[in-house]
């Protein structure tokens, strides 16, 4: 149709019985614009600190398969993706302008113009969540490297993961992911993230720590130079590197040499990992003589170093203790607790602490946690908590 | 594919769209569509406050500074195929960091009042 004029906009305001004196000159004429009811548009209200992402020219992205519910994803950030409904409608126009705008543009072009760009009566809207990374885990246990002497990675690459590809498999921001790779002591292989096959791990930690023991190095003074010396014509360089910076902190000295302060705890944890992986469960007094036997001179083992890795039962005689990883354990909340309570009816808050640290979100307490999902109650003087509802 | 990409179209800095919300539904007068069709006249009074003359009605707004401003995204590339990555986009149009709310009831533009016969 034809543009509106400015005798029309006239007649319209004298219809409607308003008076041009008390109105700023500028109108805007609105009207639909030609792609305005095609619903391509959509609205995406931003949580802080997007808006001025995208203002910087920063990318967010979609992520998420067929059966997974979506998620937006910053450089360092994710969040849960809803449609809101409103019961009203929502133009977006360009060009329009605010009082502010026509005050301080002297410029009078009396008849603005604009077109409507699109309407919806919903938007997506934001929350904050937990990066969705246990699906990381899963896919890099497909294919864990055993060692250069396995067969198996000659054959196909199917299941092995470049950066790239996890990006697009993993609902979670890339900052968040190359965390966790962190976390988890992934290394890079041929251009594919991998993890290490547990005993080819301990092979590995055992050629260090034995190494330790026989130059009667002090722990907090490992050589790097020196294990690849020696170490070298056994393994890979780069695993041996692998390997000490999983289970070490690096540092240069002044000489400008490289030194490993080995982790007691983490290493103590990981033997303690594989004497229990062999068995449902264990005398505990036997299990812990064991254990401390096992673990390389000067080290001490401790029952705290195994939390989130193995669950000590005081109700039998004698006291056992047994594997219970909490990264083999559900990523949903509810899902989470409801498997905890099948496990054990009741938890003190000590014993299930590291069972859902993990599921805090960024300002949340394990206190608020339990609040939500589990009931309280007394036993033995000890508060305990145990399912809101009852298990099947 | 299981990624969509969200970005800035281009490297000019993005637009700033005003938000328009209204009661009710918007209907197109004729069968012919919305597209081209006229909503109507948005004026303001000396004091800021909007006012939206649509069809034999007038609204009265205001204008709100939005908390939470909004991108608004178009879908682009959908059902292009390629060998490297995600081809269906959503391209960050503008931002929209005010809204014009009209939220009163509209009041009816009474033109002529019938003569009793």
């Amino acid at each position: 149709g034809a543009m509106r004029s400015r005798a029309e906009v006239d007649a319209t305001l004298q219809t409607a019985k308003l008076n041009p004196a008390e109105l700023l000159p500028a109108v805007h004429c609105l009207s639909f614009g030609p792609q305005a009811g095609t619903g391509d548009c959509c609205l995406l209200q931003l949580e802080p600190g997007l808006c001025a992402e995208l203002e910087a020219g920063r990318s967010l992205v979609i992520r998420g398969e067929k059966d997974e519910q979506a998620v937006l994803c910053s450089k360092d950030k994710t969040y849960d993706m809803k449609i809101a409904d409103t019961s009203n409608m929502l133009l977006f126009i360009p060009g329009c302008k605010t009082p502010e705008e026509l005050n301080g543009d002297q410029a009078s072009c009396d008849i603005i113009h604009s077109q409507i760009a699109g309407f919806s009566n919903n938007y997506w809207e934001l929350r904050r969540c937990r990066p969705k990374l246990k699906k990381l885990r899963k896919l890099l246990m497909e294919d864990p490297y055993e060692g250069p002497d396995s067969r198996k990675d000659q054959t196909s690459t199917f299941s092995k993961y470049t950066t790239e590809d996890l990006l697009s498999l993993i609902q979670a921001s890339e900052e968040e992911i190359l965390h966790q790779l962190q976390i988890i002591d992934a290394c890079k292989i041929e251009g594919y993230w991998r993890i290490l096959e547990f005993d080819y791990e301990m092979k590995l930690l055992n050629h260090v720590t034995q190494l330790i023991d026989s130059e009667s190095w002090s722990l907090s003074k490992v050589p790097l130079r020196t294990c690849l010396e020696e170490l070298g014509s056994l393994e890979p360089r780069e695993m041996i590197e692998h390997i000490l910076l999983s289970y070490g902190r690096k540092y240069i000295d002044d000489a400008g040499e490289v030194y490993f302060e080995m982790h007691e705890d983490k290493i103590c944890r990981a033997i303690a990992q594989m004497l229990l992986q062999n068995a449902v469960k264990f005398n505990l007094s036997e299990f812990q003589e064991v254990w401390q036997q096992s673990v390389p001179e000067g080290m001490t083992a401790r029952l705290d170093q195994l939390k989130g890795l193995a669950l000590v039962d005081k109700t039998s005689r004698p006291e056992t203790i047994f594997l219970l990883k909490v990264e083999d354990l559900p990523e949903d909340n509810q899902e989470r607790f409801n498997s905890l309570f099948s496990i054990r009816e009741k938890w003190t808050e000590v014993d299930i602490t590291p069972y859902i640290q993990d599921l805090c979100a960024e300002k949340q307490t394990v206190g608020a946690l339990l609040t939500k999902y589990a009931r309280s109650s007394t036993q033995n003087g000890v508060k305990v908590y145990n399912s809101r509802r009852p298990i099947s | 594919e299981a990624a969509f990409l969200v970005r800035s179209e281009g490297a000019g800095g993005l637009a700033q769209w005003v938000l328009v919300e209204l009661q009710g539904e918007v209907e197109p007068r004729q069968s012919a569509g919305l597209a081209g069709s006229l909503l109507g006249d948005l004026h303001y009074t000396r004091e800021g406050v909007p006012v939206l003359i649509v069809g034999h009605h007038i609204l009265y707004g205001k204008v709100v500074q939005l908390e939470k401003p909004f991108a608004v995204l178009v879908k682009r590339g959908a059902g292009e195929t390629g060998p490297a990555g995600p081809h269906t986009h959503y391209t960050v149009t503008a931002l929209i960091k005010t809204k014009l709310l009209f939220k009163t009831r509209p009041k009816p533009i009474i033109t002529n009042v019938p003569k009793k016969v």
